[in-house]
């Protein structure tokens, strides 16, 4: 049994060619974010084409799930009917270790709204919201 | 017309011939009321609004031969002509820049189609009735709940496939997505929630003067502001712009023909539109920016071109209709363009500046926040006003309005002239 903190009827993600490896390495608990072969940037969310260099090569690289948080909201509203139990979650944006600041917008878990610092360190927490999809949260690193 | 002449990139010298600088000679609008309060459907409010422009300008509607909008309008430009009888649509346009990023762009689009010849009377409108239509504050939100979560599905769209990394997510709408940016902001600079209150309280000080204002009646105070609930940290209730409907348009025509019309000409001294760095629409605000430049509303080079384009620097600004879906947008409002120093907004705004008197005097009408969320043609209208010295808080001898769209996203911004 994983740990939960959002319900299954959350939004799921619609994927495309160029998104479906990120859910599926995601099944396995391998967070990975885009790099373009020709150039070596790091990109996310996933994209058919470099920005940097025009290059429509990209490998998926697997990063460490460290990573440091970047900013947030705690969101107090609930925007959507599956969220009114969910309220208040913190919606984080996490700057991944080792990828040139590559930027992953997730939520912050197991975190009180009221101890959040920029730069703090953080890492992945994977959340199994049923068979067919598994999503990275993050939380803070403790010790 | 005085002033100096438009150029056509940064610092080029595109001249227009005097007699077809673009000037605005006409504004209208509908009452503004709550969401879900008007009687009549947002096409018809369309319509009263085009017509109240022309007829304030002086002109007939068939003389119209421009329409030009912004956003995700549903009041067509060719269901209007006809509706209208014009006797000519020579020119409709809804610009690119999304959402309330191109209220500014819009005017500039109609200003360059009577620059160049393409029309001679274009009229730009929005109307929006947000109760009977989807409510901005939740189009990310698919506002369903399925019994049994579905299998991944395949994106139809490009759009589609970016929410895939915000809506699992939770960023469910713009208040979420807006918060971010300034939340950092906040953490950089010291800029505190009471910083944010004192924009809203400001503005509304101004829509008590504006008795077109939905918030006319309703004072706030900062202490009003801090206890109202939390929506998305750090934005409060009273941080984010209405819900309203209604319709508002401005009539732009040339230099010659307004010479001959009722009310003093405004100039469109300038226009610019775009943003700082890559962007991925508006599902992932500053998704391309570097983690410096994050923290401001993407509008920097946006303003540069804008002041070489009028030969004017933030300086010459006496008067701000600053973009504001949310009260932060006003401080990246107020930095992007230069009229404070960057990261000072917080402390620029608790001394008083957007105050009539203030360093900055902005969003004098009372803006999105107290006015009526008309994506901010409503800030255009409000410029015109200033511009012609009839403000219901009018800044005494201004001579140059900035008026900017959203920050965040694609953006773009004019500044209007005293004739």
């Amino acid at each position: 049994m994983t740990a939960r903190w959002f319900p299954d009827a959350m939004p799921r993600p619609a994927v495309n060619e160029d998104t479906r490896p990120f859910f599926e390495a995601a099944r396995d608990h391998r967070l990975v974010v885009q790099r373009c072969r020709s150039c070596g940037t790091h990109r996310h969310p996933p994209r058919p084409v470099c920005a940097t260099c025009g290059s429509f090569e990209a490998l998926w690289e697997e990063v460490s799930g460290r990573g440091t948080l970047f900013t947030w909201s705690v969101v107090h509203q609930p925007f959507h009917p599956a969220l009114r139990e969910a309220v208040p979650y913190v919606v984080a944006i996490v700057e991944l270790e080792g990828t040139g600041g590559t930027r992953f917008t997730s939520n912050l878990v197991d975190a009180g709204p009221e101890h959040l610092v920029v730069g703090q360190p953080v890492e992945v927490a994977w959340e199994e919201m049923g068979p067919e999809l598994t999503l990275p949260r993050f939380r803070p690193v403790t010790g | 017309m005085s002033g100096p002449a438009r150029a056509g990139g940064e610092g080029a010298a595109t001249v227009v011939k005097e007699s077809r600088r673009a000037c605005i000679v006409g504004v209208g609008q509908t009452d503004y009321v709550k969401r879900g309060g008007s009687a009549e459907s947002e096409y018809r409010l369309a319509l009263r609004s085009i017509m109240a422009a022309v007829a304030e300008a002086g002109l007939t509607v068939a003389e119209v031969d421009g329409l030009s909008t912004f956003s995700d309008e549903r009041s067509g430009q060719w269901t209007l002509a006809g509706d209208l009888g014009l006797r000519a649509l020579r020119f409709a346009t809804t610009t690119a820049i999304p959402g309330g990023g191109g209220a500014a762009s819009a005017v500039a689009e109609a200003a360059l189609a009577v620059e160049s010849g393409l029309a001679d009377v274009v009229v730009v409108y929005r109307s929006l009735c947000q109760g009977q239509f989807a409510r901005i504050g939740r189009a990310l939100a698919p506002d369903r709940v399925l019994d049994t979560p579905p299998a991944l599905t395949e994106a139809a769209l490009e759009t589609e496939a970016l929410q895939a990394f915000t809506a699992p997510f939770g960023v469910l709408g713009p208040s979420i997505m807006f918060a971010l940016p300034m939340r950092r902001h906040m953490e950089r600079w010291g800029t505190t929630t009471e910083h944010l209150g004192q924009v809203a309280v400001s503005v509304r000080a101004h829509a008590a003067r504006n008795p077109r204002a939905l918030m006319g009646g309703r004072p706030l105070s900062l202490a009003d502001h801090q206890a109202s609930r939390l929506v998305a940290d750090p934005y409060r209730l009273f941080d984010c712009c209405l819900e309203t409907d209604g319709a508002c348009a401005v009539v732009v025509t040339s230099a010659e023909r307004a010479a001959d019309l009722p009310n003093r000409p405004v100039a469109v001294l300038a226009s610019a539109q775009g943003t700082d760095g890559p962007q991925l629409g508006a599902a992932m605000l500053n998704a391309g920016s570097t983690a410096d430049a994050y923290d401001t509303g993407g509008g920097r080079s946006v303003a540069g071109q804008l002041y070489a384009r009028a030969g004017l620097g933030p300086g010459d600004v006496d008067v701000a209709q600053l973009y504001d879906n949310f009260s932060g947008q006003v401080l990246f409002g107020l930095e992007d363009f230069g009229l404070c120093e960057r990261g000072a907004s917080g402390p620029f705004v608790a001394a008083g500046a957007l105050d009539l008197g203030g360093a900055m005097p902005t969003n004098t009408a009372g803006g999105n926040l107290s006015e009526a969320y008309m994506q901010g043609l409503n800030h255009v209208i409000e410029g015109v006003h200033q511009m012609r010295g009839d403000s219901t808080s009018q800044v005494e001898g201004a001579e140059v309005c900035l008026v900017t769209s959203s920050p965040g996203i694609p953006t773009s911004a004019i500044l209007l002239g005293r004739s």
